[in-house]
């Protein structure tokens, strides 16, 4: 159990809460009232703190960085929690969440310039009402989305799975009870994804959570094939040369489980992170 | 402790998310693209001079290694070390 399950959770994990996926469908606004969405003028104070960061990385400012680090971290435990979660729980989601839709990757559309036009081309989900609004204007949004049944959608986590991609849950303003609104499932690497690449290069801890599992190895199954070391998106597995076995670095995991969905041999087991009493605290 | 800076020419790099060559190329994933003309309910076009910009996300990951550099068809980009 995270921080994020303790507050919004009400005894289950957060993103399998059914409280997190209400969202409210119109808002009136007030005559003479200009309202601004709260996700929006939180995004605009997140832009101008990453401007900011960014410039003193460049100037290599580390008293500004850690200066920065913080405040960036602070906005996110606040507004956009998000989590990687394992195939399992992705699929927990899907049967949850309605409607649930294939749609363009924003952070490979910065990053790589990646126009994805076609349900054919989509490499994101996105989960609850928001999508209706891509649906009404596919002019506005990047080509619009394609809906899909759980089973589809299902299928559609086992694919990105099965290429390597991790899953991570994500949060898009607040929900209609309060808690944090659950507004997609990204298949995400490492460096193309913003929340990976922050986390792991720039140590923006609140951008990202780890898993609430860690991934462990069985000896006896594990031939040393190095499969998992491959698909590893955060560094944490190597091959141990000495016993020619895989060797995860539990303190590295995020226990995405992509290594054990890719195990040809199934040596790679997910463990609850609360069973190792060094591991509760690492989010 | 060197600083490394990639410098963009705005005035030759014009629509790079219709080039997107720095960016595809790069080992580093160092480039982001940002639309900068937001039009009401509609996208920002990729082929309209100005509309979309190139900025240097991930500065401080740049190794240096010129591939940028040679991919540009506008030779918009320099790279300084100080």
């Amino acid at each position: 159990m995270c921080v994020f399950c303790d507050k919004y959770g009400d005894g289950t994990l957060w993103y399998l809460n059914p409280r997190n996926f209400g969202r409210q469908l119109y808002r009136r606004t007030m005559p003479g009232e200009k309202y601004v969405p709260d996700a929006i003028s939180y995004r605009q104070d997140r832009e101008k703190l990453f401007a900011a960061f960014t410039k003193a990385l460049q100037e290599k400012d580390t008293k500004m960085v850690e200066e920065y680090k913080e405040k960036i971290n602070e906005l996110y435990k606040a507004n956009e929690p998000c989590q990687v979660l394992p195939l399992k729980d992705a699929y927990k989601v899907a049967e949850l969440s309605h409607p649930i839709t294939s749609m363009s990757c924003v952070c490979r559309k910065n990053f790589r310039a990646r126009d994805e036009r076609t349900e054919h081309e989509y490499s994101c989900t996105g989960l609850g009402v928001g999508m209706l609004k891509w649906e009404r204007w596919p002019e506005r949004y990047r080509g619009g989305v394609h809906f899909m049944d759980p089973d589809g959608a299902k299928e559609w986590l086992k694919k990105w799975d099965t290429l390597g991609m991790v899953h991570m849950i994500m949060v898009y303003g607040t929900s209609t009870t309060g808690g944090p609104f659950v507004g997609g499932i990204c298949n995400c690497d490492y460096p193309d994804c913003g929340p990976i690449r922050h986390r792991v290069d720039y140590g923006l801890t609140w951008n990202l959570l780890k898993a609430h599992y860690v991934a462990a190895v069985d000896y006896d199954k594990c031939n040393g094939c190095g499969i998992c070391a491959q698909r590893c998106q955060f560094g944490a597995i190597k091959m141990e040369i000495t016993i020619d076995k895989s060797n995860i670095d539990m303190f590295k995991c995020f226990g995405c489980g992509v290594c054990e969905t890719g195990c040809p041999r199934e040596a790679i087991s997910l463990a609850d992170r609360s069973s190792f009493p060094a591991l509760r605290e690492e989010w | 402790m060197a600083i490394t800076r990639i410098g963009i020419n705005y005035e030759k790099c014009t629509t790079p998310f219709d080039c997107k060559k720095c960016l595809q190329v790069c080992p580093q994933a160092v480039f982001r693209v940002v639309p900068v003309k937001q039009v009401k309910f509609q996208e920002t076009d990729a082929k309209e001079p100005g509309a979309w910009r190139l900025l240097v996300a991930y500065g401080d990951k740049c190794t240096i290694c010129d591939r940028c550099l040679k991919v540009c068809p506008v030779n918009a980009l320099t790279i300084t070390q100080q």
